[in-house]
């Protein structure tokens, strides 16, 4: 709880684990949605060679071609690319056998003729062409197996790639060799999934012993890297079900609350639902509930797990609680995705009711919609959103209806049947 | 020590295709690259040899192997004699006149030996290093001057030079022996006295005099096309001459160089090597403008009538004087751009019948639309519309064939160290892969599609794969009509930029792209088209369409550096009172704002 400060700070959302990768080690910047071309490549040079012509104007071309879907003329260009690698001007060739990498790679992705088998062949072409890639490609390499659901085949391929040894290179990889050990423990935890549910049975048995070996696999190397500051939402689910399979429900606490009240790991909401789902699963009680949630609130107020904290403080008898429900049910309808959500609503209407025994609820209430009277009839009380309401959900109509001179009681709103039954009349 | 075992085997690794084999403990070859041990193991026979103690044997096989890796010992002008006839018997297959090669382009190439001091000469260029190699100097004079005599009269034979005597005592056998003389500091510093490069410079020179219809443009576009060897020309030397280490600096060739470049270096070889005039380009010659034009005009689709108003315009100019067109030291000492210079004339052939100011020609276009029997009219409107889009496929289709253009030779040049040729071998079969399997994926050859060598850009008419329909037979009924017995253009206007000449030292930059855009589109989009024709820049043709303007309207102003500002303020179209074109020759016009008629 203390280690709110940093919580509390501007969230950005972490949207894609490809794009977190652990990319500060390299200095080529190897964003997998955007290969850093030097621009240079794609300007003419008043000194330029015909060979450099000639590869700059292919470059275009191929560019075109794949920004147009136009796969088989990329492929056509492609052929006489590779003459790139060739060049004689050294300080390029790092950027040049990338360069042909990712374009290889994106095309064998989407030609319709391309086969497993060439995409194998170019990936071992371009590991051994040069040792700066070779953990990437590795790791491309496998996610492009598990696409083709050669769940095993990745996993060797991670594995080999665990193994690989250059001198200082690895060395200055490290962060990357991290990243591959985090998916080859995935992988062993998708296939220990696979050979759960295929002997569902009895788990401890002396057959699965393979079973048990990727898992002792699997938890060692996940445990080490759950260590190291990072988004690892994915990560942390299967070692925390792998976990609470073999009962170590102490470890998987910990590695949970680390995660999500460590300073050191970015802030990151996942972390705190996760926490809150476990606990759940395991019957805590509801004030862990409740200061998981209370968190979550502070980071993502919009988030659905605030219509369970909600529903958890209007068990508790405490007034206050009451009223904590009340905000929180507002905040969430702040936000439109819950504008229609019939459950929101009545969870609204079901707050309203009990604040309604309370002394001075009335000023309680305008209180807390003072800031939005002027913008809140706007977003969820006028004639449109009545005719809609009542043609898609009347039962939602209904509750808003109630509420409406409740939350907004000086104002005359128009969300009411009349004028759409005026409307349609005319 | 491995290497002695497993030097003979020089397969790529099937996993990472490195050649950098090792062996294990157990005898099996194994890849030090990417550790893959493969079946093969060391050569039983090869361990009992060595525990025979027999050195001899080994040492004796390893000097033979040695050898033949290494080759003849040869010099740099021999590989450029070699590429040279290659070059020449290209064009002879062509169909090029035999005597282009044995009485032209062979005494031109003997003549710059002996003039750059390379051969035919006993005071021969020598660097420092070469000399440390030139041991017994009696010798050398003595055998050089015997191949001398003997190879004057043999055009096939290579040069004599002073290695053939001391091949015995060089250390450094591998690649030419004297390539560090070609670059070593002094020489650098004047550029290489040979160089791939020359090579064109020479035939374009011997082409010239052997007046030959090949033009510069030509000759740059086979070897583009790689009709004529150029690019990794070096390939085609015998196997007994390495190409190795240096040599790749002189011989690798990484771009074709551009039309004026090799004129600028034509210019500096015909006044080094101070020859004497050039046979007369005379009007039957087809380097002549007046038979040139007629396949510029055919080309370009444009009405063969046009012909007789270019060869009028000559005619006036005074530019049909075959003077003007033969290269001579006193009279004519600039080496003439026979294209550049028909395509200026065409041009200036069609300011004058169309204006090209962009009023002028669409009145008169839609003039000819208006007359009833329009059929057998030339409209320039039609003309431009065919030509546009004949125009945008053609370039886009050389813009397709840049980028599917193959630079690097299946034979490498090696740099002497081992260990940058191995990594060169190893990018050259990684690229040769990626480009197997995208050749596979694709079904087409990377590379660009062999097409058969011809004299023009465009196909005009209505067979298959035509650019469209010919206008050859078009008559200019419409822009011409007949005055006083002559036929006279309807047009009575010319427009033309400043005539004055500028200081090429003083103002190296082109003024074509201040003047671009000033200038009428039309005008533009015709410099475009001739300027994609000869595959020349828009401003060399621009210069050259100034210069004939100079000739026709002969305005001779000089320009000082004051004046340059106004040169451009003068740019602005001009007109001012009709005159004939006769009496503005006549007079050599006073102004440079002169308009004029066709008589």
């Amino acid at each position: 709880m203390d280690d709110l400060d940093r919580e509390l700070g501007p969230y950005e959302p972490v949207e894609d684990f490809s794009d977190f990768s652990v990319d500060n080690s390299s200095k080529g910047g190897t964003n997998v949605k955007h290969p850093n071309v030097n621009p240079t490549m794609c300007l003419e040079t008043p000194r330029e060679t015909g060979f450099h012509r000639s590869t700059r104007i292919c470059l275009e071309q191929i560019r075109e071609a794949i920004l147009h879907h136009r796969w088989q003329e990329a492929a056509e260009y492609m052929a006489c690319y590779p003459q790139l690698l060739e060049d004689t001007c050294l300080p390029l060739a790092q950027q040049n056998k990338e360069l042909l990498w990712r374009i290889s790679i994106n095309i064998l992705h989407h030609h319709p003729n391309s086969t497993m088998e060439d995409y194998n062949n170019i990936c071992e072409r371009m590991k051994h062409s040069g040792i700066r890639h070779h953990l990437m490609i590795c790791l491309e390499h496998s996610f492009h197996l598990l696409l083709h659901g050669q769940a095993e085949d990745a996993k060797w391929q991670l594995s080999s790639a665990e193994s690989w040894r250059h001198g200082k290179e690895s060395a200055a990889q490290h962060q990357r060799a991290k990243l591959i050990q985090a998916y080859r423990s995935l992988l062993d935890y998708v296939i220990w999934c696979d050979k759960r549910f295929s002997n569902s049975n009895n788990y401890f048995d002396s057959d699965n012993q393979g079973m048990h070996n990727n898992f002792r696999q699997a938890s060692l190397n996940l445990k080490d890297i759950l260590k190291s500051p990072g988004v690892w939402d994915s990560f942390i689910l299967s070692y925390t079900d792998m976990l609470e399979l073999y009962d170590d429900h102490e470890e998987a606490l910990k590695i949970l609350n680390d995660y999500a009240y460590n300073n050191n790991f970015p802030p990151n909401p996942n972390a705190h639902a996760y926490l809150y789902r476990y606990l759940k699963r395991h019957d805590a009680s509801e004030k862990n509930l409740m200061r998981v949630l209370k968190v979550l609130h502070i980071l993502v107020p919009s988030h659905e797990l605030m219509l369970d904290y909600s529903t958890l403080l209007l068990n508790s008898e405490n007034e206050a609680d009451i009223q904590k429900a009340l905000g929180i049910i507002l905040d969430m309808l702040d936000f439109t995705c819950w504008r229609t959500n019939m459950d929101v609503w009545k969870c609204l209407k079901a707050v309203i009711q009990r604040l309604e025994i309370q002394e001075d609820w009335e000023n309680f209430v305008c209180e807390k919609m003072a800031l939005r009277k002027d913008w809140w009839p706007a977003l969820h009380f006028t004639s449109f959103h009545a005719s809609k309401d009542l043609e898609e959900n009347p039962e939602l109509w209904k509750v808003k209806a109630s509420l409406e001179k409740v939350l907004c009681p000086k104002q005359t709103l128009k969300y009411t049947a009349d004028c759409v039954t005026n409307g349609k009349r005319t | 020590m491995d290497d002695e075992y497993t030097a003979g085997y020089r397969e790529p690794c099937s996993q990472c295709s490195a050649v950098d084999w090792g062996i294990t403990d157990e005898c099996h070859f194994y890849c030090r690259s990417c550790h893959n041990v493969i079946e093969r193991t060391r050569d039983v026979e090869d361990t009992g040899f060595v525990q025979g103690g027999s050195n001899k044997i080994s040492s004796i096989r390893k000097g033979s192997k040695k050898k033949l890796e290494r080759g003849h010992i040869w010099m740099v002008c021999e590989g450029f004699q070699f590429i040279l006839r290659n070059q020449a018997n290209a064009l002879l297959r062509l169909g090029v006149s035999p005597q282009f090669k044995d009485d032209v382009l062979c005494p031109l190439w003997r003549l710059f030996l002996q003039k750059s001091r390379l051969a035919y000469t006993s005071n021969p260029v020598k660097s420092s290093k070469f000399r440390v190699q030139d041991v017994n100097s009696d010798s050398d004079s003595a055998a050089e001057s015997s191949i001398m005599s003997a190879s004057a009269t043999d055009g096939e034979s290579n040069p004599p030079s002073v290695a053939d005597s001391n091949a015995e005592n060089a250390s450094d056998y591998s690649g030419s022996m004297d390539v560090s003389s070609y670059l070593s500091a002094r020489l650098r510093r004047k550029r290489s006295p040979l160089s791939m490069m020359k090579t064109l410079a020479l035939i374009h020179l011997a082409l010239v005099w052997s007046r030959e219809a090949l033009t510069l443009s030509d000759l740059l576009r086979l070897v583009n096309e790689g009709h004529v060897p150029y690019v990794n020309a070096y390939e085609q030397l015998p196997e007994e001459m390495k190409v190795v280490g240096k040599d790749a600096l002189l011989f690798r060739v990484e771009s074709i160089p551009s039309h004026r470049v090799v004129h600028k270096e034509a210019q500096a070889l015909v006044l080094f090597l101070q020859l004497p005039a050039f046979p007369p380009v005379t009007c039957e010659t087809l380097l002549h403008p007046e038979l040139l034009s007629l396949r510029y005009l055919t080309d370009t689709n444009l009405p063969d009538e046009l012909h007789l108003w270019v060869c009028r315009l000559m005619e006036q100019a005074g530019m049909a004087d075959q003077t003007l067109h033969t290269f001579d030291p006193h009279s004519c000492p600039l080496l003439p751009r026979y294209d550049v210079q028909t395509a200026a004339l065409i041009i200036v052939t069609m300011k004058f019948l169309f204006g090209l100011d962009d009023h002028t020609e669409w009145n008169l276009s839609n003039e000819v639309g208006n007359q009833s029997d329009s059929g057998d009219l030339f409209n320039l409107r039609r003309w431009y519309r065919l030509m546009q889009t004949a125009l945008m496929r053609a370039q886009q289709r050389r813009r397709q064939d840049i980028a599917r253009k193959q630079w690097k030779a299946k034979k490498l040049i090696f740099p002497k160290n081992n260990g940058a040729k191995r990594t060169m071998m190893k990018k050259k079969r990684i690229a040769e892969q990626v480009q197997l399997c995208f050749e596979k994926l694709s079904s087409r050859p990377a590379g660009v599609q062999e097409v058969s060598p011809s004299s023009f850009r465009f196909c005009w008419g209505d067979e298959e794969g035509s650019d469209g329909p010919s206008l050859h037979h078009m008559k200019l009924d419409g822009v011409v009509s007949q005055k006083h017995n002559l036929l006279t253009p309807s047009n009575s206007t010319y427009w033309h930029p400043g005539l004055k000449k500028c200081d090429r030292r003083r103002c190296p930059s082109s003024h074509y792209s201040d003047m671009e855009p000033t200038l009428p589109r039309s005008f533009v989009w015709l410099l475009q088209l001739f300027s994609f024709l000869l595959d020349v820049k828009p401003s060399d043709l621009y210069e050259e369409v100034l210069k004939v303007e100079r000739q026709v309207i002969g305005t001779k102003t000089h320009c000082d550096v004051s004046s340059r500002k106004k040169k451009t303020r003068t740019s602005a179209r001009t007109k001012s009172s009709p005159r004939t074109l006769e009496r503005t020759c006549l007079t050599g016009g006073e102004s440079g704002k002169t308009v004029s008629d066709s008589s």
